[in-house]
């Protein structure tokens, strides 16, 4: 068995202990290598940066907890941001498992940093089923789908929603999804009710909204931790997303050394066994 | 920091390494917290649904507004049930009529005017070139090959006719295209799968080993 066959047959879970170790090494020992701000990101800022003060922004929690990684620093920096002009905000969830139990712990915590009142200065709407029907039911009106808020409370007895009936009332949704609810967002929302909006997605589905950015649906995108970093950069609230980037530049570098070890192991191997006469 | 939040802590590290266990090998450990997982979700759907769902939007109205037309969708609904017995399976029809005809409607209208529309417009719209140049050749370089490759991807998944000749050539360079999407999503998809783990071990190096060792 050659060198490159040997390569080729190793255990796995070395490559697993590999990984393990990039990943905590810059947390222990912090390098903070440069985040530099993407366009679609500096789009986003500059966009809720434009809004006037007092505009009603719908902000979605669209995530489940597997994704938090990625999407919690995305709200909590969308917060700073909406919360420090003085934007009111209505948040939302169409994500069963965890999302209004998200939406309810981030927001809350964020409102408070900023001395925010529940029902005057932000409201949790929390989760309805069947996220199409509910995307097009608020165009209508929003207790037609809500009723209550999260915690039961009836929006009419909620100040900030006596001005806040459908999506003409509302100035932008800030959605940060890490699924299909928000090719709906856009499907549904702003190209039928003219909402704009931006996105915040994961990694996995930034390639795609890409294509809506360019197509003007879409005010900016942040794709995955690295939009995180860069809109914690540029909210001045550095935050998990940007200590985390050190982590992920460190383990992407071992990946593209993995798959070029393993692309050279594959035709070196090839080679090595015609020479032996095994091909 | 109270006990329940240590308490709450150490649930979730003991949570986190249990399924992260898996690698080493399939375990009992990693087996239970599986299932404990599927069971909670599983429940806790049902306890939502039914808070949001059944008593937010039928019971309550009912109830407080004396809304009782919301008893024919709940009854609807109800009749999804009838599928369980073979004898009144029937009844099921008339609620999935009712769900494929509204499903269909706002589907179709949504991804055609939201999303096909829109991306053929642009397809065809001048591209802006990434440091924001206005200079007309590089945008019309650029939006040449967005045209080729939108076009040579959508041969390629031509498959009335032989791909031969003009045609072959055509999907050839879609296939290229296809190669460098499929290459983009890739990157991206381990840079999302890394977060997914960076954020376990952020989570245990700085909330659970820091609340240790008070960090």
């Amino acid at each position: 068995m050659g060198f490159w066959d040997k390569i080729a047959a190793i255990d796995r879970r070395w490559i697993y202990l590999l990984c393990a170790i990039a990943v905590v090494i810059p947390f222990i020992v912090p390098v903070s290598l440069p985040v530099y701000t993407t366009p679609e990101t500096q789009q986003v800022y500059d966009t809720i940066e434009a809004l006037p003060d007092s505009s009603v922004v719908m902000l979605t929690y669209d995530y489940y907890p597997s994704t938090l990684a990625e999407t919690e620093p995305m709200s909590r920096a969308a917060l700073h941001h909406l919360f420090s002009k003085d934007i009111k905000v209505v948040t939302i969830s169409n994500i069963p498992l965890g999302g209004p139990t998200i939406a309810e712990r981030v927001t809350r915590d964020m409102a408070a940093r900023y001395d925010k009142e529940y029902g005057v200065d932000y409201v949790n709407l929390g989760y309805k089923a069947n996220y199409v029907a509910v995307m097009k039911g608020m165009g209508t009106a929003i207790t037609n789908i809500f009723p209550t808020d999260n915690s039961g409370t009836r929006l009419s007895e909620l100040p900030l929603m006596q001005d806040v009936k459908n999506y003409e009332d509302i100035d932008f949704i800030f959605i940060v999804a890490d699924n299909a609810t928000a090719d709906y967002w856009v499907a549904i929302v702003n190209s039928q009710y003219g909402v704009p909006m931006c996105c915040g997605a994961t990694a996995v589905m930034a390639p795609k909204m890409y294509a809506m950015v360019g197509s003007g649906q879409l005010q900016g995108l942040l794709g995955g931790m690295k939009g995180a970093a860069e809109y914690e950069q540029l909210v001045g609230h550095p935050d998990r997303a940007l200590r985390g980037m050190d982590a992920q530049s460190l383990i992407h570098l071992l990946i593209i050394a993995l798959v070029i070890l393993g692309n050279v192991g594959y035709f070196l191997g090839g080679r090595q066994r015609r020479e032996m006469g095994q091909l | 920091m109270t006990t329940y939040s240590v308490f709450e802590l150490w649930i979730m590290a003991f949570v986190t390494l249990a399924i992260f266990s898996f690698l080493y090998k399939d375990n009992p450990v990693y087996r239970l917290v599986e299932s404990i997982f599927a069971g909670l979700s599983a429940g806790y759907y049902v306890g939502l649904v039914w808070d949001t769902v059944i008593l937010q939007q039928v019971v309550t109205p009912i109830e407080t507004d004396g809304e009782w037309w919301l008893l024919l969708p709940a009854v609807l609904g109800f009749l999804l049930f009838s599928r369980l017995t073979r004898k009144y399976s029937w009844m099921s029809r008339v609620p999935l009529a009712f769900v494929i005809g509204a499903t269909s409607g706002i589907y179709l209208t949504s991804q055609l005017q939201g999303l096909v529309l829109p991306q053929i417009r642009t397809t065809f719209l001048a591209q802006p070139v990434p440091g924001g140049s206005t200079d007309p050749g590089m945008m019309i370089a650029l939006s040449s090959i967005v045209v080729i490759g939108v076009i040579s991807t959508l041969i390629y998944f031509y498959f009335s006719h032989e791909h031969k000749g003009a045609l072959g050539v055509t999907a050839k360079v879609g296939i290229w295209f296809i190669m460098i999407s499929f290459g983009a999503h890739f990157g991206y998809t381990v840079m999302a799968r890394v977060s997914l783990l960076i954020g376990r071990v952020q989570f245990l190096v700085e909330d659970w080993i820091g609340a240790m060792t008070g960090g």
